[in-house]
């Protein structure tokens, strides 16, 4: 039976169909042989890549938020002043050395920097930057600069004024910005200013940024520390936690600091990659509202601090650090207020709030909430039974955890999920019983401790007009407020100290957090390509994304053996090295070749592999087509 | 058939002579439908899915799910006599939660395409009986428009903004939102389908009789058009829960869906948070993949073999 | 034939500008405060708020900023986003090509493909081809799209390591021009054959049930005629025909493509408009989802008035109507 012109056709289409797919194949094969040599080739560049999970938000300073907006910028602009990594003290930047006291510093600024445009970078710069960024009250800024005046006596003699005490000083660690280029921005247009073609000053600058990417930054030749060894620092972008993972274990990036605690134990047992564990003050709490914002909208038991008391007896800070952080961490008795450790408030064991289940039923039964009805929920002293809202986040994973903690109390908890400006807001109207979110201190504790004084609870004017106060506990104390009041201004740091653990002290007796736990950084890379990290504070903190980002100046490739960090005796690859102050050299260990990994290796499975594919593709549909040619079919 | 009005006796004869030819009609369904192998597949599939959840706290005890209950339970076990679908990163059973889930993935996907049955076929009838009046071309305009709004960044937006109780309390934040906006997202497919099913049913020349005869509207919709639009309404309803079924795990994964609950979705996303991929934790999850996968193939197996056996053409054809 | 294809048009324009009216309100009714999401509630002074709620078109009732806002959509100002202050229509521009390189490719691969299935399964009914053809495709239409994503990810990405496993490009490769352009085809292979997978079996099973249909009408009507079965006829417009659904299915298919691949942008990180979606939820950003928003829908309402215009050039049956 002859074919009809009709089934033709389609025949016609399909092999037509099957060719172009069998291009795609091949075009497949090519494009993997070809990317391969592409990489290859661009070894001849020491290039250091970080994977990331979250984008720089935005490059300019006066809009950016985000941690890793921070570490960009930590690497693009200078600072007059930074922090060293042992602890925190203040060392020169730009500022060679300085003299003054109290009120009034005069800071010596290298001579003969420039820009990476070319332009001279002179003291004219910072007290442009000082003086402009106190008027206009730049976001990022002002917090340090609010009641400095600067003046530049010549190109490397600057003198600054406080109009207060500030303890903080002699530090400045406010990001210069270049006057040449920021005169001719008006304070109009500054939020929108393209800040990425500022040049910069600082170890890397930055060259490309690809939104939801990569972010390129190239070593500057004329950074004042004297050129990086790396020539370039690769931010790369992974929506994706697995594929991240993934991603460092096959050596497309060489560093994290974004790897979940639930996927750290793939590295934990593999040489080829070490794990640090640091934390710089972050930690979690759950805020039980004591009711001291007056628009109300609260569970008014919450009011009584036995409650609170009773609630913070009854978290398992043991059981959320096992499962929530997979044990990375540890439990805080109260709020961080600084980076550093040394501003930790030592609470005596039996003052803590300790998990003890009965004690927490007891202190309630003594409160008179009891279940008097038998339904397994307590009642408040009007009859009600006692339902307390608990608000999470989205990407919350505490949440369960700690609704069934507080429910053994005889509680009725609901759930509910919000974005951060959802729930922003929320706190801010005082409608809440109780919410789970956590903090990043500064290194000074001054911002961290100025949240909780009372007028920073949000009143009507400001829910209505959008700008929120800092005081998420909704708690007042004025003893607290006088005391803030205080360190403040108080130059002697033993006073200080003592005047910060006091509030602290305040804080924590009154239940206006109820801390969970300090979850720590977790960093890892790859011993074999590179070493010469830092951690800040050297004996506990993380060494990405610290507070001064010391580490990327200060690697360098490792040609043989293996690379490591600076991070007190967290590193066992590292040899105990006296560091000469601002970075050090890196820890070599001299042990055996290792082989630096190629992806290029796998392309002979791989083209073996893909030709298979392609063939039995071809062939496939090849088979199909012809056998619809002939027409035996059942019918 | 003449007259306008016929005597009581005549009316009750007539009735449960239609109650009669229903029945068989159904009887004859049954029988048809046993003879289409997958369609049999799919119903047993879907009986063995729905006893399971229906059944669900007397096959696992939910406490084999409560994160506190669990606690000194190892984590990250494979399959085992003990668990046999292993646990989780927080030492939940995973079975239990399997068949737990069911319930939430079954429940959203049947409501969900029951409010989209409903919203599609009254616009459809609606439109397909009114074909050309200015009624329909509004009716149509709204079906287009609602095709139109890209329904998951809608659903994303949506689920994310209502999260107080809504429309007089109707629809709370959590599943009711969910389904709310599942529901009204997937109607306009049946609405199509329906309006044009109508539309080639009104042509058709006994239709045109009987109104020359003098029957009203209502008699030419029940008698004439409804019988031959059920069997298209129920084959497309049963086409259309895997589309809802569907769409509450890409919700659930995508992290919107109700947090209080366990669904399939909702575990395949736990999954990925906690890392199941890179550990290799097969057993967490491919059991809730696989879960949609059967339910959703289920559907529609027996969506199609009723297509078949209740679209007229497609009948014909079988002889 | 014109006439109908100018009425048409004016359809859509009227429902671009219901689009546009829907849009505006839906987002209004979501309080959000461009300057708390901008500046996470970091103290800035009453003006600098003035200044940016200025920016924002959010000064003025609503009626005057709705008319602000429709001028601006027609000036191609579109705002800017509330996360990082950029302007929408640059991030869209850099967002759009990933999507339609990735979204556009896959259609038609499982089209092709899905039709060729959905042809063979059709022609062998009955037969262990079309059960295998069929079984394939429904088990690949039931799966949810994340859920194989997964599966690839770490199969095709992880274990045989033969594909990048997120992005979009090496960030450290000078390759540029056709180079680069093989690198970017590199890293969307397996986000696009998670797709294409996907999107296949739903062409298969129409293609095929479609075929099966006309070749059914065809068939009893040759029969009739010449009083026997002949089952070697197939009628010069059987595949026509049935190509009829699929080209609906294909060409309103385009219009959703914009909005298909969220989940599996997520997955594969590729930085295209499925992922600004999901991005721009959390905060959320009003102009960006506005924006996005407006471009899936025009794009549906477009490949709609395509879709008609093909069909009615293909069926002379609905022409003469």
């Amino acid at each position: 039976m002859a074919h009809t012109t009709a089934t033709d056709r389609p025949i016609r289409a399909a092999r037509r169909a099957s060719a172009l797919i069998a291009a795609a194949a091949v075009l497949t094969l090519s494009t993997t042989l070809l990317a391969g040599n592409a990489r290859a080739q661009s070894d001849e560049k020491i290039v250091f890549t970080v994977g990331v999970t979250t984008d720089i938000d935005s490059f300019n300073l006066n809009v950016g938020y985000t941690v890793e907006a921070y570490e960009a910028w930590n690497l693009h602009y200078p600072t007059l002043t930074d922090f060293t990594d042992e602890d925190f003290a203040p060392q020169g930047a730009l500022a060679e050395s300085w003299e003054g006291a109290g009120q009034e510093y005069t800071y010596t600024i290298r001579d003969g920097l420039v820009w990476s445009d070319g332009e001279p970078l002179t003291a004219e710069d910072i007290a442009y930057t000082i003086n402009r960024s106190r008027d206009e009250e730049w976001i990022n800024h002002s917090s340090i600069t609010a009641n400095l005046t600067a003046e530049a006596l010549d190109p490397t003699t600057l003198r600054v004024t406080s109009s207060v005490k500030d303890p903080r000083l002699p530090a400045i660690p406010m990001y210069v910005v270049p006057k040449h280029v920021y005169e001719t921005v008006s304070a109009d247009d500054m939020a929108s200013h393209d800040a990425t073609k500022d040049p910069g000053a600082g170890p890397f600058i930055l060259t490309e940024w690809k939104t939801e990417q990569f972010w390129r930054m190239e070593a500057n030749d004329n950074y004042f520390r004297g050129r990086p060894a790396v020539d370039e620092v690769v931010f790369k972008y992974y929506s994706d936690q697995d594929a991240l993972v993934a991603a460092l274990q096959a050596g497309e990036v060489d560093a994290s600091a974004n790897i979940d605690a639930d996927n750290i134990s793939e590295f934990d047992g593999d040489d080829t990659f070490t794990v640090i564990y640091g934390n710089q003050g972050t930690f979690s709490e759950l805020s039980v509202n004591p009711g001291d914002n007056s628009q109300g909208g609260h569970n008014p038991v919450l009011e009584d601090l036995q409650v609170r008391i009773a609630i913070a007896h009854s978290i398992d800070r043991e059981l959320l650090i096992d499962r929530v952080l997979d044990g990375h961490g540890q439990p805080a008795a109260t709020m961080t207020p600084g980076a550093s450790p040394s501003w930790d408030l030592d609470i005596p064991e039996d003052e803590q709030y300790l998990y003890d289940l009965d004690r927490a039923n007891q202190i309630l039964d003594d409160a008179g909430y009891v279940d008097s009805d038998g339904n397994g929920i307590r009642e408040d002293t009007a009859g009600n039974d006692i339902d307390l809202r608990l608000f999470i986040l989205d990407d919350a994973t505490n949440g369960e955890f700690v609704e069934g903690m507080v429910e053994e109390l005889g509680f009725d908890v609901t759930v509910r999920v919000f974005d951060s400006g959802q729930l922003g807001t929320k706190i801010a109207e005082g409608d809440y019983d109780m919410f789970l979110w956590g903090w990043t201190p500064f290194v000074d504790p001054d911002p961290m401790l100025s949240y909780f004084t009372c007028d920073q609870i949000s009143g009507p004017e400001e829910v209505e007009s959008g700008s929120y106060g800092y005081n998420d506990a909704s708690w007042c104390n004025e003893e607290y407020d006088e005391l803030y009041k205080r360190q403040n201004q108080e130059l002697d740091p033993d006073v200080r100290r003592d005047l910060v653990q006091q509030m602290l002290k305040l804080f924590h007796d009154d239940a206006a957090y109820v801390a969970l736990y300090k979850a720590e950084d977790i960093n890892v890379f790859n011993n074999t390509r590179f070493g010469g990290f830092n951690c800040q504070p050297t004996d506990t903190g993380p060494m990405l994304f610290t507070n001064s980002s010391s580490s990327y100046a200060n690697l360098v490739r490792v040609e043989s053996g293996v690379g490591a960090a600076n991070c007190g005796d967290r590193d066992p690859n590292a040899t105990p090295v006296d560091e000469p102050g601002e970075g050090s050299t890196p820890a070599t260990d001299g042990g055996a070749e290792v082989e630096i990994e190629d992806s290029s290796d796998n392309n002979t499975g791989l083209i073996v592999g893909g030709v298979a594919i392609g063939l039995a593709l071809i062939a496939g549909v090849g088979f199909a087509v012809r056998r619809k040619g002939s027409a035996d079919d059942r019918d | 058939m003449t007259a306008t009005t016929s005597p009581p006796t005549e009316r009750l004869a007539s009735r449960r002579i239609a109650w009669i030819r229903r029945r068989r009609a159904l009887a004859d369904l049954w029988r048809r439908f046993r003879r289409d192998r997958p369609g049999l597949f799919g119903l047993v599939v879907l009986t063995l899915i729905v006893f399971m959840a229906v059944a669900a706290p007397l096959i696992a005890d939910p406490a084999r799910f409560d994160l506190l209950a669990v606690r000194d339970i190892e984590e990250w076990q494979s399959p085992n006599s003990s668990h046999w679908f292993g646990t989780d990163d927080n030492g939940r059973d995973v079975f239990a939660m399997f068949v737990h889930g069911s319930r939430v993935s079954l429940l959203v996907g049947l409501t969900a395409a029951a409010i989209a049955i409903v919203i599609g076929s009254l616009f459809g009838l609606t439109s397909g009986y009114t074909a050309g009046s200015w009624l329909d071309r509004v009716l149509n305009r709204v079906t287009e428009w609602f095709l139109v709004i890209p329904f998951l960044p809608l659903a994303i937006v949506l689920v994310s903004v209502l999260d107080e109780p809504t429309l007089f309390g109707l629809i709370k934040p959590g599943l009711g939102v969910i389904v709310f906006v599942i529901g009204i997202t997937s109607w306009p497919g049946t609405a199509r389908v329906i309006r044009a099913q109508v539309m080639s049913v009104k042509e058709r020349l006994y239709v045109d009789r009987a109104r020359a005869l003098g029957a009203n509207d209502r008699h030419v919709i029940t008698r004439h058009i409804l019988p031959n639009v059920t069997g298209l309404i129920v084959a497309n309803a049963t086409l259309t829960v895997p589309i809802t079924i569907l769409t509450e795990s890409t919700l659930s994964f995508l992290g919107l869906g109700d947090p209080t609950r366990q669904s399939w979705g909702r575990i395949l996303n736990e999954a990925k948070q906690a890392g199941a991929i890179t550990r290799n934790a097969w057993w967490y999850y491919l059991p809730a993949g696989i879960g949609i996968l059967l339910v959703v193939l289920a559907f529609t197996l027996i969506g199609q073999a009723l297509e078949t056996i209740l679209n007229p053409k497609l009948r014909e054809r079988e002889s | 034939m014109l006439t109908l294809i100018l009425r048409r048009l004016m359809a859509g324009v009227v429902m671009i500008l219901f689009v546009l009216s829907f849009n505006f309100f839906l987002f209004r009714v979501v309080e959000s405060d461009p300057v708390g999401s901008l500046y996470r509630g970091r103290n800035i002074s009453a003006e600098q708020r003035e200044r940016i709620q200025e920016r924002y078109g959010l000064n003025g009732s609503k009626p005057e900023q709705f008319v602000k806002y429709v001028r601006e959509m027609a000036r191609g100002n579109f705002g800017y986003s509330y996360a990082n202050n950029r302007p929408v229509s640059t991030l869209i521009r850099e967002k759009l090509w990933p999507t339609l390189w990735l979204v556009g490719i896959s259609t038609l691969l499982s089209t092709l493909l899905g039709t060729i299935i959905g042809i063979w399964s059709a022609w062998h009914r009955g037969s262990w081809r079309d059960y295998l053809g069929t079984g394939t495709t429904m088990l690949l239409y039931a799966m949810p799209d994340f859920w194989l994503a997964m599966i690839v990810l770490v199969w095709f990405g992880r274990e045989m390591g033969w594909f990048p496993l997120g992005g979009l490009e090496d960030p450290s490769s000078d390759a540029v021009g056709l180079t680069k352009l093989l690198e970017n085809i590199h890293h969307l292979v397996l986000p696009g054959l998670v797709l294409t997978l996907s999107y296949l079996g739903e062409y298969a099973l129409v293609m095929r049930s479609s075929l099966i249909e006309v070749m059914g009408e065809d068939y009893l009507t040759v029969a009739r005629a010449k009083g026997l079965r002949d089952k070697f006829v197939r009628s010069r417009h059987a595949v026509r025909n049935a190509m009829l659904p699929v080209i609906t299915l294909i060409t309103l298919n385009f219009g959703f493509v914009l909005g298909g691949a969220i989940a599996v942008e997520s997955i594969f990180s590729i930085p295209g408009l499925g992922n600004a979606t999901l991005a721009a939820s959390k905060g959320p950003d009003l102009p960006m989802l506005q924006a996005l928003f407006l471009l899936f829908s025009v794009s549906v309402i477009v490949m709609n008035i395509v879709a008609e215009i093909l069909y009615m050039y293909f069926d002379p049956r609905v022409r003469t109507r």
